[in-house]
C-alpha cells in the first residue's frame, strides 16, 4: 500500500530532513500532528499539496507532472529522457538533481532513484497533469461495456479482455488510427494536443460506428481518440495527447529562470532617486495627516473613504488618484489615522502620528515601508469597480488580498535578484510566472503591476532598480541607517524675491516650513518648495496671531537676501489695513470685571514690554502675542487664564484634533517563512509522539474478533486506500446509541466528516460519521 | 552623496528651479534652455517649466530624450523624480511618430512608424475630413490646403506631426543687409539664423531689442518677396523706413496695404486690420496671400495675431513663417496655435539678459499708489460693478500725482500712457501736452512723434494706440495712467516703449499711477507679474512721498 510505504519513508527521514519538511510547508504542524503517520497522511491531505505545489517553480512542477503522467513509478534516468525533450539546448541535469532534493525535501516524490515515485495524493491534485487528458483506462471508465465491447471489435478485432482493456491497449499505440482520420479531425487532435484536453460537443454521448461517422468529431470518438466525458464535454485520453506531443510532455521548458531584461543604471543614481521619492512619500503622508487633523473628510456608512473625498486629497497632495490613494492607505496601515471622532465617524490622525511626526525621516520612512511591505489591502484597485459596478473606496475593507504581501515580497525578490537592473514589466512578470507559475493569473498579473508602480512611488526602488535601503529593510538590517545619509538636509533660509515668491531651496526645518506655508501659498511642491505672498496670503498670518512687524522680522531672519521693498511693503500695507478696521488681529486682550486691578496691571512697570493699551475699562489690549502675554503676566504674579474660542471671539484658530490608535494589525508570519527554533521543536516533538504511538500499536485485528481499533489518522488513510482501490473493509463504529458494532463497508467516497459506503450488513447505503469509526482492517 | 551642489531643483510639477547665483548656472541655462520655457526670471532663482510643447520644441531642434535626462540628471541638486524622467520621454517620443511629407505622385502625404497612432488619429473625427485616400498601411493622403489644419488638429491630440514638406521659395527678390554704420547685433545674428535653419518659427525678444531688424536679417535669408503684417498704420510706416534704412530696398519695391492704400509690391507690408476687414461676412482682402508667389510671411506682434488670420495662416504652410514678440504670453491662451501654424519657438532671450549686455535701457518700474479722497471712494464704493475700474482708474487725484511726476522729470522726454480718452484730454490740459488718440490722423501722429524724437515737445499724452511698434528712442520716463485691465502684455509693451538705449546711456523710468484699496490695484498687480518674473523689481511709494518731494 501506497500510503504504507510513504509513511514509512517519512518515518525514515532523519531530523534534519524533517526539519527542512515542516519549515517549508508549516501548515503540516499547524497543530503539530500526534505522530509521523498523522504527519504522512497530512501531507497527502488535498489542501496540503495544493499549498506546496503553488509555491514550486516551472521547472520543479514540470518534474512533478512528469511523474504525475505515469501511473507507475519511474526511473531517474527514464525520467530524465522525459524532461530532456521539453528541453531546447538545455540539458536536464543539473537542475533535475536539484529538483529532485527540493521534492525530496518537501514529500512530494519519494523512493530510490530506480524507483521514484509521488507522495500519495499528489497524481489527484494535479487534474491534467500539464495539460494531458486521463488515460484511457480511466476515460472509459463509465462507458457502457457492451459500448466499448463493440469499439474494441471495430478497432482492434481479435485482441483478447474486457473491452475497456482492448481499447487502452489500442490507444497506447495511437499512431495507425490518427492516420485514419480525416484532415479536419486531425486539425481538431492537434487543437487539444497541448491543453487543454477537454473540449465542449453538443450530444457527446452519441453511439457513433467507424462506418456510420460523419463528422471529424463523430470519426475520433468512433476510434477512441476522443472519449466522452459528459452529456457535452469530451476528452483527449493521455495515450493520444502523448503521441501527438510526440512524446513529450512539455512543449517548452526551461531549467533555469528566465533572464531578468532591462536597462542597467548607475546604482548611485539610482538610490539617490529612490531616496528622493522616499522623501516625497514621507512628505506627502504629513501633509495629509495635517490636512486631515484640520478637515477630517468622513468615514462612508459602509466603511471607508467617499469618492469626492478621495479627489479631494489627491488634488490637495498634487499626486495622480493612484498615488493618492496609496498615502492614504499607507498611513492607515502605519496606524498613522484611523476611523473616530463625532457620531457619524471621520477619519482623523491617530496619537500615533505624532510620535512619528518627530522623527527622523529615516526612520518615518522605515514605518511606512514595513506597513507597506505587509499591508493585505491593495490601494491600486481604488476607483475601479467591484463585480456589482460600485467604485471601490479607499481604506474600505473590499481592497484586502490576502496574496498581496507574498506578491510584494517576491516581486521585490525578483528585482533584489539583479543589483543595477531596472527589469522591464514583462520580464518581471515571466520570471514570476516561472517561479510560481500556478498562481499566475491575470489577478496576480494585476497586483504584480501595483506592486512595481509602488514600490517606485515609496521609494524602493529608483529609476526601477531595487535600492541599497530597500535591501537593507528586505534583510532585516538597519534602513534608515542607509536611507539617512541620501536625504537632502533640511534648509533654514528661503530666497525672496521682488515678483513676490519665495524660494525654499531643499526642505524647511518643521517650524520655518509651517510658518511659510501660513503666510505665503504654495506655487510648486517638491524637494524646494516655491512660495507667492499676496494679500491673502499675509492677511491669514495676520488672522493666525501674527503681527505684520513680527512677519517681517521672521522674513529678515529666515531670509538669505535683503526683503524686496515691495513685499515689505506688501506686508505693510497689509497690516496697515488690518489694524484700521480692528478685526481679526492676532491682538491678545486682558479682561476683568475689576478696573482696579487693570489699573494696577497697566501701572506696572513690568507691564512696559507688553505693550499693553486700555480699550476700555474693562478691557486691555495688547500688541504681545497671546501665549506670551499670559507668561508675562503669570510672571508678574498674577493669575491670568487665556480664554477659549467661546469667549470674546478674538483668535480664530483651528485645533488640531486626534483618535486612539488602533493596535496594528498582526503581521502573519507565513510569507518569511517558519522560524527555525519552532521547526526544531516540531520534530522532536513528532518523533517523540511517533515513538509512543509505535510503542502502543498493535496489531490489527481479524475479522471475527473483537471491533478494530486504531487512531483516527490511520483509520481516514486506510479509508483513502480502500477508495481508491475500490475494496470492502472492516470497520469497528459507535452507533448513535454509544453501542460498538463493526460492520463490512465497500467505501464510496469521504467528505465533510463522513463516509459513505454500501454497508453489506444491512445492504444498504449508509453515511458514517468519521469521529465515529473506532478502527479499520482490510478484508481478504 | 545624492546631494551634489549644482544649481538646479527639479520639482515633481515639472518646473525647474535654476539659483542664477550658483558658478554653474551659465552652463545649466544653456543646457536646460532647449527643452524648458522660462516662466520666471526674478532676480535669484529662476523657474523654468518642462511643457509638452517645450519638449516638441527640443525635439524639432534635433534634441532627443537622452539629453534631456541628462541635462536634469546632471545638473539637478536633488534626485530628479522618477515619473519626470519618464514623462519627459514619453512626451518627447510622441514627436515625429507622424511626418507630413512630399511625395512626387501624390502630393501631402502623412506617414506614420507607428501604425497604431495612426489608426488612434485616423479614428479622430476632426481628422479625418482633412485626409484623403489612405496609401498604404502607414501612409494617407493630406488635402494640401489642410496642412495647417492637420498639423493643429494633430497638436490638440498630443501627435504632432514634424512637417518635412518643405517650404516654396517664392519669387525671387534681391534683399540684402545695408549694414553701414551699423551692424547686425550678435543676438540678432542668432535668431535670424536660427529661424532660417528652423524653416518656420517665432522669435522672442524683448521690447526695444530691435525685432525689426530680425526681421529684415531673416527677409536678407529668403531673398524673396515678403509679406508682413504688422498691428497699425503708423507701425506699417516704421517698418518701411527701417526697412529702407537697413536694407537694399528703396521706397519702390515696399507697398503698403491699409486701410488708405492698396498698393502690391515686392514687400508688402499689411496691416490686421485691413486683412480682418468683412465685407458682407466675407474677408475682402484675402487675395493678397495669393496676389503674389511669396517667399517669406512675417507677423510682427505674433502674441496679438487676431483669430482670422490664424485661419488664414492655416492655408500658408508651404511658405516660410517668422513670428515676432516680446512675449509668447497670450491672454486667450492660444500658444498652442502659434506653435502649429507659425512654428516652434527658434529663439528666446531673456529680458535682463539683454539689459545686462546693454543692448535695452536698464529701467526702474514704480508704482506709485494714490490714496483717494473720502469722497472719492465713497464714489467708489457706490459705484457699479462695470463702472468701478473705469472710476478709479480716472480719479482726479491721480492727475494732481501725474502733473507732480511730470515736474519731477522736466527736462526729460516724457510720455502720458492712459486708456481712457476723458482722462487723456485732461491730462493734457494739465500739462499743456498734445494728446495723441485713435481719432488723431495719421499724418498728425507723425508729425508729433517726429517733433517728440526732436525734442521739441518733451510731454506727450498717448492713448492705447501708441502701445505698439512705435519708435521713440530717446523716451526716458513713462508714466502709466490707466489700462486695459489686468492685460500683462500690454504692461510689457509700455515699458517697451522707454527701452530703447538712450543716447546718454542713462535709464528709463517706467511709472504706474494706481489707486490705492481699488480694483485698480489688483489689475496693477495681474500686469505687473510678466515684468516682475522677467526680473523687474517694482518699488512701490506712495502718492504722498511724490507731492512732498516736489
Amino acid at each position: 500500500m501506497a500510503t504504507m510505504e510513504f509513511t514509512e519513508w517519512i518515518r525514515g527521514r532523519t531530523d534534519e530532513q524533517l526539519r527542512a519538511l515542516v519549515s517549508a510547508r508549516p501548515e503540516l504542524i499547524t497543530p503539530v500532528p500526534a505522530h509521523l503517520e498523522g504527519l504522512a497522511s497530512r501531507a497527502g491531505s488535498p489542501s496540503a499539496i495544493a499549498r506546496v505545489l503553488d509555491r514550486l517553480d516551472r521547472f520543479t512542477l514540470a518534474v512533478v507532472e512528469t511523474l504525475a503522467v505515469r501511473t507507475e513509478p519511474m526511473t531517474r534516468s527514464g525520467l530524465a529522457g522525459l524532461l530532456g525533450r521539453a528541453l531546447t539546448g538545455a540539458e536536464p541535469e543539473p537542475a533535475l538533481s536539484v529538483a529532485l532534493d527540493r521534492l525530496r525535501d518537501l514529500a512530494l516524490v519519494y523512493g530510490p532513484d530506480d524507483g521514484l515515485d509521488l507522495a500519495p495524493g499528489v497524481r489527484k491534485a494535479l487534474d491534467d497533469p500539464a495539460g494531458l487528458g486521463p488515460p484511457a483506462a480511466e476515460v472509459f471508465r463509465h462507458h457502457p461495456p457492451e459500448q466499448l465491447d463493440e469499439m474494441a471489435d471495430e478497432i482492434a478485432p481479435g485482441t483478447p479482455g474486457t473491452g475497456r482493456e482492448r481499447l487502452a491497449a489500442a490507444l497506447a499505440e495511437p499512431g495507425r488510427l490518427i492516420a485514419e482520420v480525416s484532415d479536419e479531425a486531425r486539425a481538431a487532435l492537434d487543437q487539444l494536443a497541448w491543453g487543454p484536453p477537454t473540449g465542449r460537443v453538443p450530444n457527446a454521448r452519441r453511439e457513433v460506428r467507424l462506418g456510420s461517422a460523419r463528422s471529424p468529431i463523430e470519426q475520433l470518438l468512433a476510434r477512441g481518440l476522443l472519449a466522452a466525458t459528459g452529456e457535452e464535454s469530451v476528452a483527449l485520453p493521455r495515450e493520444v495527447g502523448l503521441h501527438l506531443r510526440q512524446g513529450r510532455v512539455h512543449r517548452d521548458l526551461l531549467p533555469v529562470p528566465p533572464a531578468l531584461e532591462g536597462a542597467t543604471r548607475d546604482p548611485r543614481l539610482a538610490d539617490a532617486t529612490a531616496a528622493g521619492q522616499a522623501f516625497a512619500f514621507v512628505r506627502a503622508v504629513e501633509e495629509l495627516c495635517e490636512r486631515w487633523s484640520v478637515e477630517p473628510p468622513g468615514v462612508l456608512r459602509t466603511g471607508g473613504l467617499g469618492v469626492r473625498d478621495m479627489k479631494r486629497t489627491a488634488t490637495e497632495l498634487d499626486l495622480p488618484d493612484w498615488a493618492a490613494a496609496l498615502v492614504v492607505e499607507v498611513a492607515h496601515a502605519a496606524g498613522l489615522v484611523a476611523a473616530g471622532g463625532g457620531v457619524d465617524g471621520e477619519w482623523l490622525p491617530t496619537n500615533g502620528y505624532d510620535l512619528w511626526r518627530v522623527r527622523a525621516t529615516a526612520d518615518r520612512w522605515v514605518a511606512l515601508a514595513r506597513a507597506w511591505l505587509h499591508m493585505d489591502r491593495v490601494p491600486g484597485l481604488v476607483g475601479e469597480r467591484d463585480e456589482r459596478d460600485r467604485p471601490l473606496n479607499a481604506l474600505h475593507t473590499d481592497l484586502r488580498r490576502s496574496s498581496m504581501p507574498a506578491v510584494r515580497a517576491a516581486t521585490l525578490g525578483v528585482l533584489a535578484s539583479a543589483p543595477g537592473l531596472a527589469p522591464t514589466r514583462d520580464s518581471v512578470l515571466d520570471r514570476l510566472a516561472w517561479e510560481r507559475p500556478r498562481r499566475r493569473g491575470p489577478l496576480r498579473e494585476q497586483l504584480t503591476e501595483f506592486a512595481l508602480r509602488e514600490a517606485e512611488q515609496l521609494g524602493f526602488t529608483g529609476l526601477g532598480v531595487l535600492s541599497g535601503h530597500a535591501r537593507a529593510l528586505l534583510a532585516g538590517d538597519d534602513a534608515a541607517a542607509a536611507l539617512a545619509p541620501l536625504l537632502p538636509e533640511p534648509v533654514d533660509h528661503v530666497l525672496l524675491q521682488a515678483d513676490l515668491t519665495a524660494v525654499a531651496p531643499g526642505p524647511l526645518t518643521s517650524g520655518l516650513n509651517r510658518w511659510m506655508t501660513l503666510a505665503a501659498d504654495v506655487e510648486s511642491k517638491g524637494t524646494a518648495t516655491v512660495y507667492r505672498f499676496s494679500d491673502g496670503s499675509i492677511r491669514r498670518a495676520l488672522d493666525a496671531g501674527q503681527g505684520g512687524d513680527e512677519l517681517l522680522s521672521m522674513l529678515e531672519r529666515h531670509s538669505a537676501t535683503p526683503v524686496p521693498q515691495a513685499l515689505s511693503y506688501l506686508v505693510t500695507d497689509v497690516a496697515r489695513r488690518h489694524g484700521r478696521i480692528r478685526v481679526g488681529t492676532a491682538s491678545a486682550y486682558v479682561r476683568c470685571d475689576d478696573p482696579a486691578l487693570l489699573d494696577q496691571i497697566t501701572a506696572d512697570r513690568r507691564s512696559a514690554a507688553l505693550r499693553l493699551r486700555r480699550l476700555a475699562p474693562t478691557v486691555i489690549a495688547s500688541r504681545t502675542p497671546r501665549a506670551t502675554l499670559v507668561d508675562s503676566l503669570r510672571a508678574m504674579g498674577y493669575a491670568p487664564v487665556a480664554e477659549s474660542i467661546d469667549g470674546d471671539v478674538i483668535i480664530s484658530q483651528l485645533d488640531s484634533r486626534r483618535v486612539e490608535a488602533l493596535p496594528a494589525a498582526r503581521v502573519v508570519s507565513s510569507a518569511n517563512g517558519l522560524d527555525p527554533e519552532v521547526a526544531t521543536a516540531a520534530v522532536r516533538a513528532l518523533r517523540a509522539g511517533d515513538a509512543a504511538h509505535l510503542a502502543r500499536r498493535e496489531p490489527v485485528e481479524a475479522p471475527g474478533g473483537s471491533v478494530p481499533r486504531g487512531p483516527a489518522t490511520a483509520t481516514i488513510s486506510a479509508l483513502q486506500d480502500a477508495i481508491r482501490q475500490g475494496v470492502r473493509v472492516w470497520i469497528g463504529y459507535l452507533d448513535s446509541q454509544g453501542n460498538a458494532t463493526s460492520r463490512i463497508l465497500e467505501p464510496a467516497r469521504m467528505e465533510g466528516g463522513y463516509l459513505t459506503a454500501y454497508d453489506e450488513t444491512r445492504a444498504a447505503v449508509h453515511r458514517f460519521a468519521l469521529h465515529r469509526i473506532t478502527g479499520v482492517a482490510g478484508l481478504s | 552623496m545624492s546631494v551634489n551642489d549644482g544649481p538646479l531643483i527639479v520639482q515633481s510639477d515639472k518646473t525647474l528651479l535654476l539659483e542664477v547665483d550658483h558658478e554653474k548656472a551659465d552652463e545649466c541655462r544653456k543646457a536646460i534652455a532647449p527643452f524648458a520655457e522660462l516662466e520666471r526670471a526674478p532676480e535669484h532663482v529662476h523657474t523654468y517649466r518642462v511643457t509638452p510643447l517645450a519638449l516638441w520644441n527640443a525635439r524639432a531642434a534635433g534634441h532627443d530624450a537622452e539629453q534631456v535626462v541628462d541635462a536634469l540628471i546632471s545638473f539637478s541638486r536633488y534626485p530628479v523624480p522618477h515619473a519626470l524622467l519618464v514623462d519627459v520621454a514619453e512626451t518627447m517620443a510622441r514627436y515625429g511618430r507622424l511626418k507630413l511629407e512630399k511625395d512626387p505622385v501624390n502630393g501631402l502625404v502623412l506617414t506614420s512608424t507607428d501604425r497604431a497612432v495612426l489608426e488612434e488619429v485616423l479614428r479622430s473625427k476632426k481628422i479625418q475630413p482633412m485626409l484623403g485616400e489612405r496609401l498604404t498601411a502607414d501612409s494617407v493622403i493630406v488635402h494640401p490646403s489642410d496642412r495647417g489644419n492637420v498639423k493643429q488638429a494633430l497638436l490638440k491630440l498630443g501627435w504632432p506631426a514634424e512637417d518635412l514638406a518643405g517650404y516654396v521659395d517664392g519669387e525671387h527678390h534681391p534683399i540684402e543687409l545695408a549694414e553701414n554704420g551699423w551692424n547686425l547685433r550678435p543676438y540678432q545674428q542668432e535668431a535670424a539664423d536660427a529661424f532660417w535653419h528652423g524653416g518656420s518659427g517665432v522669435v522672442v525678444l524683448p521690447c526695444g531689442a530691435g525685432k525689426t531688424i530680425v526681421g529684415a536679417a531673416a527677409m536678407a535669408h529668403a531673398r524673396a518677396t515678403t509679406l508682413i503684417l504688422v498691428t497699425n498704420t503708423v507701425s506699417a510706416h516704421q517698418w518701411k523706413q527701417e526697412l529702407i534704412k537697413r536694407t537694399s530696398l528703396t521706397e519702390d519695391e515696399i507697398g503698403e496695404y491699409s486701410g488708405t492704400k492698396k498698393e502690391i509690391r515686392p514687400v508688402t507690408i499689411a496691416t490686421y486690420q485691413v486683412m480682418t476687414t468683412r465685407r458682407k461676412g466675407v474677408y475682402s482682402h484675402l487675395e493678397l496671400f495669393d496676389a503674389r508667389d511669396w517667399g517669406l510671411i512675417v507677423y510682427d506682434e505674433v502674441h496679438l495675431l487676431p483669430a482670422p488670420i490664424f485661419r488664414m495662416t492655416a492655408d500658408l504652410q508651404a511658405r516660410r513663417r517668422v513670428g515676432l514678440t516680446a512675449t509668447l504670453v497670450r491672454e486667450d491662451g492660444r500658444e498652442g496655435d502659434v506653435f502649429s501654424l507659425i512654428g516652434p519657438k527658434r529663439y528666446d532671450a531673456p529680458w535682463k539678459e539683454m539689459e545686462n549686455q546693454g543692448w535695452i535701457a536698464p529701467a526702474d518700474c514704480v508704482e506709485v499708489r494714490v490714496t483717494l479722497s473720502d469722497e472719492e471712494r465713497l464714489a467708489y464704493a457706490m459705484a457699479e460693478s462695470e463702472e468701478r475700474y473705469r472710476f478709479c482708474a480716472t480719479t482726479p487725484s491721480k492727475t494732481h500725482v501725474t502733473e507732480a511726476l511730470v515736474r519731477r522729470h522736466l527736462g526729460e522726454q516724457v510720455l502720458v500712457i492712459g486708456q481712457y480718452i476723458d482722462q487723456l484730454d485732461e491730462l493734457g490740459e494739465h500739462l499743456n501736452a498734445p494728446v495723441i488718440k485713435g481719432e488723431t490722423r495719421v499724418k498728425e501722429r507723425e508729425r508729433l512723434y517726429q517733433a517728440f524724437r526732436d525734442k521739441e515737445i518733451q510731454v506727450l499724452v498717448v492713448s492705447k494706440v501708441a502701445n505698439f511698434s512705435i519708435d521713440l528712442p530717446e523716451a526716458a520716463v513713462a508714466i502709466q495712467v490707466s489700462g486695459t485691465f489686468g492685460s500683462r502684455q500690454e504692461e510689457a509693451q509700455r515699458l517697451g516703449r522707454v527701452l530703447r538705449p538712450k543716447a546718454d546711456g542713462g535709464g528709463a523710468r517706467f511709472y504706474t499711477v494706481v489707486s490705492r484699496d481699488t480694483v485698480d490695484q489688483e489689475f496693477a498687480a495681474h500686469r505687473q507679474r510678466f515684468l516682475a518674473e522677467q526680473g523687474y523689481a517694482y518699488q512701490i511709494i506712495d502718492a504722498d512721498d511724490v507731492l512732498g518731494g516736489v
